[in-house]
């Protein structure tokens, strides 16, 4: 496959890199199109717990972006219950093909650190961020706890 | 509603329009034949006619539909309701039927049924089994004029159409409702054309042991969270008939279908209500629509019949506005044609002066008479003295064709040639705008050598094409590959059953219309659009699911030639890169845009930055999934293998845009044009570019432009900045055809939707027209056809901008669009 090459590469200096915020990184051997990982937010609303999320990548890429979705549930008012989120550096508007996983993954979790309430998926969410930061907090922390995985251990 | 009108005493039973509301039920839950929750409709059946549906309601006890039908009935009508239960494994269950006696239940109200709510007692096997509430309104009818008849008796009455409909009345018996069986007469079977060797075995593969990994990718869901206890979406409907869930080693699940040997990410759905999979004398499965009577190859889910939902009713809200607009278009016809009255209301020319006649003489030829003072000529007076020419070289001469067209004699070599031996375009004549005449863009001319072509070779006879309504995609198929592919060039005679009349022209018109606008139904997969809001057509790279798909290709391309031949409109347009591949053009960078413009972006940023520093990993190869499978494709030999570098990437932009365009198609394509060609030379077509052959195919309409103006918006400029107030000045003086290019220029397509352009759409959802200010007086206007936006620069005078925009909209190429 004509991706495979790009992917192999993005993987591998993503392993070497070894984000903290963004571990277990688990690629199926069969289609490297799939990449599953584990989101580790250092915020105070979800810092005891991880989130596993998928990206997915098209057959044209890097001519089109990937896709991410959440597959743990969170507390956030920039993701919605099916585990979709809006990326803008993977929007059809900004993409472009030099574009990295890397950047991806950290604009991603610069998002789940702080949210951004002026573009929600879910207005609730970000209505109580916006006038109740506290019950925000408190609201996400017991979802947390919740739903969420295990951290992992360095 | 209507009240049923009884002719003379009983001889003539008309039909009239009852509503009935499905409201609700009770289910009783000790029959035996479910327990718990369930999900359950309501079937109403009208005097043995195909039943007619209330939606799915799940799982409950005490399900409430509320969907009102309105049915056709006679007095003396029979109407059985039957409440099914949705089994994904054993089909739909009977759970009880009640039949009412329209009659009875007339009398009892004094003939008129009004806003009524009645329950009625389902049964099965003689035991009660729910209550069913309905709701009958709309029905009056004088009972006086209805004598009371017994089913039994129904000679009785003198009336044939009674006692007919009495005959097939279903006797109600349960066990006859339990089997799907007891549907009507299926509708004729799959739609493909018989004896093509079976393509099915690419599919029948067994999955690879480990699952469909080779093939999963976009179509690995991101909703089917594999082996995630945590997946929101999970649902726990049953499988259908078949299926097998399986986990690969991986954890993901994915799902087996046994019938097909097929193997999927992708949760199968049951089927819709109504659908039914069914097996050919092939072996091939397609499902079986028995709501709309209709057979495709595709599965379909709920996405996909709602698609196709929208589609018809799009079309039937539409149609006959679309029809009429249709009817509205035209290709100056009237000016081509000899002998055609005067003063025809449509000539784009508009009526010829006081005192003048247009006439042909007996050689066909066009002449004009003034009757002021007796004098003719060749010219037309309306355009006489707007193109003054300079006279011909020695020995020359002008002719006109029959059609009149005009044409050159040399008498000194005794040859004749279209060429006009007058020759270069630096010493031509300026036109209306102060372009050379020779660089405007003179279509009237290039359709007249065209039509000249298709009467030169026209047939004697005709052609007589019989269908029927109801099926009209399959009847013309059949039809139009039965014939001779140069029959389908004599007069063409098309005949819809049971409305035999003549064929002046209106019917074909009509079948034309209605046929292009089916080629488009998504049930056949044969084209699609180019996105979800270009509502232009392109062939779909998955057609190859219709096994059968390049036969129809080379029907629609016969169809298509015909259409041009017989100089009729079609309903739908293709894509302008779909024309340009009619007309063996290359295809550019520019075309991708208004077809794919993520991946035009992508292109674009590659030409317009050094690709070497950011580690794109580029080579000369490119993969492209249809159907779950992603196939890998060297755009030039050993592609794979040769990385794209700030050299060599124009090479690899051109191959790269190239491949896009022809990737999944190409057979396709070729079947399209081998039927096209058959009719037609594409030669023929040489004379036009893409923007004309698709005026030619759809036909001008009317642009409105007080309509356009109130639709339209600015970015930095004003709506009375002076550049926009000289830009309308411009479109109000052009005459309608060139209102078109600048509308094609813009929008990339000449055609509007039915609501005009307040409804006009970009490649993002509505998109009205935008007149942006960019760059500098010395610049072309551009334009953004994704986004329905020109780029005017600010000109300093009107003349300026005038000039500017006459020479894109003439040029389009290389000068506006980069």
């Amino acid at each position: 496959m004509a991706a495979t090459r790009r992917l192999a590469k993005e993987l591998a200096d993503l392993r070497k890199a070894g984000l903290k915020n963004f571990k277990n990184i688990n690629v199926d051997e069969q289609n490297i199109l799939l990449w599953q990982g584990l989101v580790v937010p250092d915020c105070e609303a979800y810092n005891k717990g991880a989130f596993k999320i998928q990206i997915d990548f098209p057959a044209e890429y890097p001519f089109k972006p990937p896709k991410i979705t959440f597959k743990t549930k969170i507390y956030h008012p920039n993701i919605d219950e099916k585990g979709q989120v809006c990326l803008p550096i993977i929007s059809a508007e900004n993409w472009k093909p030099a574009t990295k996983t890397d950047q991806v993954i950290q604009s991603l979790v610069a998002l789940v650190n702080e949210p951004e309430p002026e573009h929600p998926l879910r207005a609730d969410l970000a209505e109580e961020f916006s006038k109740d930061r506290k019950k925000f907090i408190k609201n996400a922390q017991e979802f947390t706890k919740k739903h969420s995985e295990k951290r992992p251990t360095d | 509603m209507g009240e049923a009108a009884a002719a003379s005493g009983t001889s003539n039973v008309q039909f009239s329009q009852l509503s009935i509301n499905v409201h609700s039920a009770k289910l009783a839950t000790n029959t035996g034949i479910f327990s718990g929750n369930v999900d359950t409709f309501t079937e109403l059946c009208v005097d043995g006619q195909p039943p007619r549906k209330t939606e799915v309601c799940k799982k409950t006890t005490s399900p409430k539909w509320d969907d009102a039908f309105t049915i056709l009935v006679t007095p003396y009508s029979k109407i059985e309701l039957r409440i099914q239960c949705v089994k994904a494994l054993r089909g739909n269950v009977l759970l009880g039927t009640h039949t009412i006696d329209l009659y009875t239940l007339l009398d009892e109200n004094r003939g008129k049924l009004s806003k009524l709510r009645k329950a009625v007692p389902l049964t099965n096997a003689d035991k009660k089994t729910a209550d069913l509430t309905l709701i009958f309104d709309g029905l009056t009818v004088n009972m006086k004029k209805f004598p009371k008849t017994s089913p039994s008796n129904s000679a009785v009455t003198s009336n044939g159409q009674v006692a007919g409909a009495m005959a097939t009345t279903p006797t109600g018996n349960p066990r006859e409702g339990r089997s799907r069986d007891s549907r009507p007469a299926p509708p004729r079977p799959a739609p493909p054309v018989p004896n093509r060797s079976s393509v099915i075995a690419t599919n029948a593969t067994p999955p690879a042991g480990a699952g469909p990994s080779e093939n999963g990718s976009d179509s690995a869901p991101t909703s089917e969270a594999p082996a995630s206890s945590t997946d929101p979406t999970n649902n726990n409907e049953p499988l259908p008939n078949g299926w097998e869930e399986r986990v690969d080693p991986q954890g993901r699940h994915y799902y087996v279908d046994h019938n097909t040997r097929t193997t999927t990410w992708e949760r199968p759905q049951p089927l819709p209500g109504g659908w039914e999979r069914r097996v050919d004398n092939r072996g091939r499965v397609y499902y079986v629509d028995h709501n709309t009577r209709t057979t495709t190859w595709q599965r379909p889910s709920t996405d996909f019949v709602q698609n196709v939902q929208n589609w018809t009713q799009a079309w039937n809200s539409n149609r006959s506005q679309a029809f009429e607009q249709l009817q509205n278009r035209t290709l100056f016809n009237s000016t081509m044609m000899p002998n055609v009255p005067t003063t025809t209301p449509d000539d784009s020319l508009g009526p010829l002066p006081e005192g003048w006649e247009k006439r042909a003489d007996a050689n066909g030829r066009v002449y004009y008479v003034n009757h002021k003072n007796r004098t003719t000529q060749w010219e037309d007076p309306r355009t006489q003295g707007t193109i003054q020419e300079d006279p011909l070289p020695e020995g020359w001469e002008m002719r006109y064709t029959a059609e009149g067209v005009r044409y050159f004699v040399d008498h000194n070599t005794k040859t004749t040639t279209f060429q006009d031996p007058r020759g270069g375009p630096s010493k031509g004549p300026k036109g209306a705008f102060g372009v050379p005449i020779q660089y405007e863009r003179s279509f009237r001319w290039k359709l007249g050598q065209f039509r000249y072509l298709c009467q030169s070779n026209a047939l004697p006879g005709h052609v007589k094409v019989t269908v029927s309504r109801d099926n009209l995609f399959e009847d013309s198929f059949a039809q139009i590959m039965r014939l001779q592919p140069f029959d389908l060039r004599r007069r063409l005679y098309i005949i819809f059953k049971g409305e035999e009349g003549l064929d002046y022209g209106g019917v074909a018109r009509e079948w034309f219309f209605h046929l292009s606008h089916d080629v488009l139904n998504p049930m056949y997969c044969l084209f699609e659009y180019a996105s979800n809001s270009n509502y232009s057509l392109q062939i779909n790279p998955a057609s190859g699911i219709n096994p059968d798909h390049l036969v129809y290709f080379r029907f629609i391309g016969r169809f298509i030639a015909m259409a041009l031949y017989h100089g009729k409109f079609i309903d739908s347009g293709f894509t302008l890169p779909f024309y340009k591949r009619m007309l063996n053009k290359k295809l550019i960078l520019k075309d991708l845009e208004s077809i794919d413009s993520e991946f035009y972006s992508s292109l674009v940023w590659i030409k317009d930055n050094d690709i070497e520093e950011c580690g794109l990993e580029l080579t000369f190869s490119a993969d492209f999934e249809t159907l779950g499978k992603i196939t890998q494709h060297d755009l030039k030999e050993n592609g794979s293998e040769v990385a794209v570098t700030n050299e060599n990437k124009e090479e690899y932009i051109n191959l790269m845009t190239n491949w896009r365009f022809t990737r999944g198609v190409e057979e396709q394509t070729k079947a399209f044009l081998d039927g096209f060609s058959e009719v037609v030379p594409l030669e023929w077509l040489q004379y036009f570019d893409e923007r004309e052959l698709e005026l030619m195919l759809c036909g001008m309409q009317e642009i409105d432009v007080d309509d356009w103006e109130r639709n339209t918006i600015y970015r930095h400029y004003q709506r009375t900045s002076k550049q926009v107030v000289w830009f309308w000045k411009f479109v109000r003086e052009l005459e309608n055809e060139k209102r078109i290019r600048l509308l094609q220029f813009v929008t990339g397509t000449c055609r509007l939707p039915v609501g005009g352009f307040a409804e006009l759409m970009g490649s993002n959802g509505p998109q009205r027209f935008c007149i942006e200010k960019v760059g500098k007086e010395t610049w072309l206007p551009r334009s953004h056809t994704c986004f329905n936006r020109i780029d005017l620069p600010p000109y300093r005078s009107y003349e300026q901008l005038v000039e500017k925009l006459t020479m894109a909209i003439e040029e389009t190429e290389g000068f506006g669009q980069e």
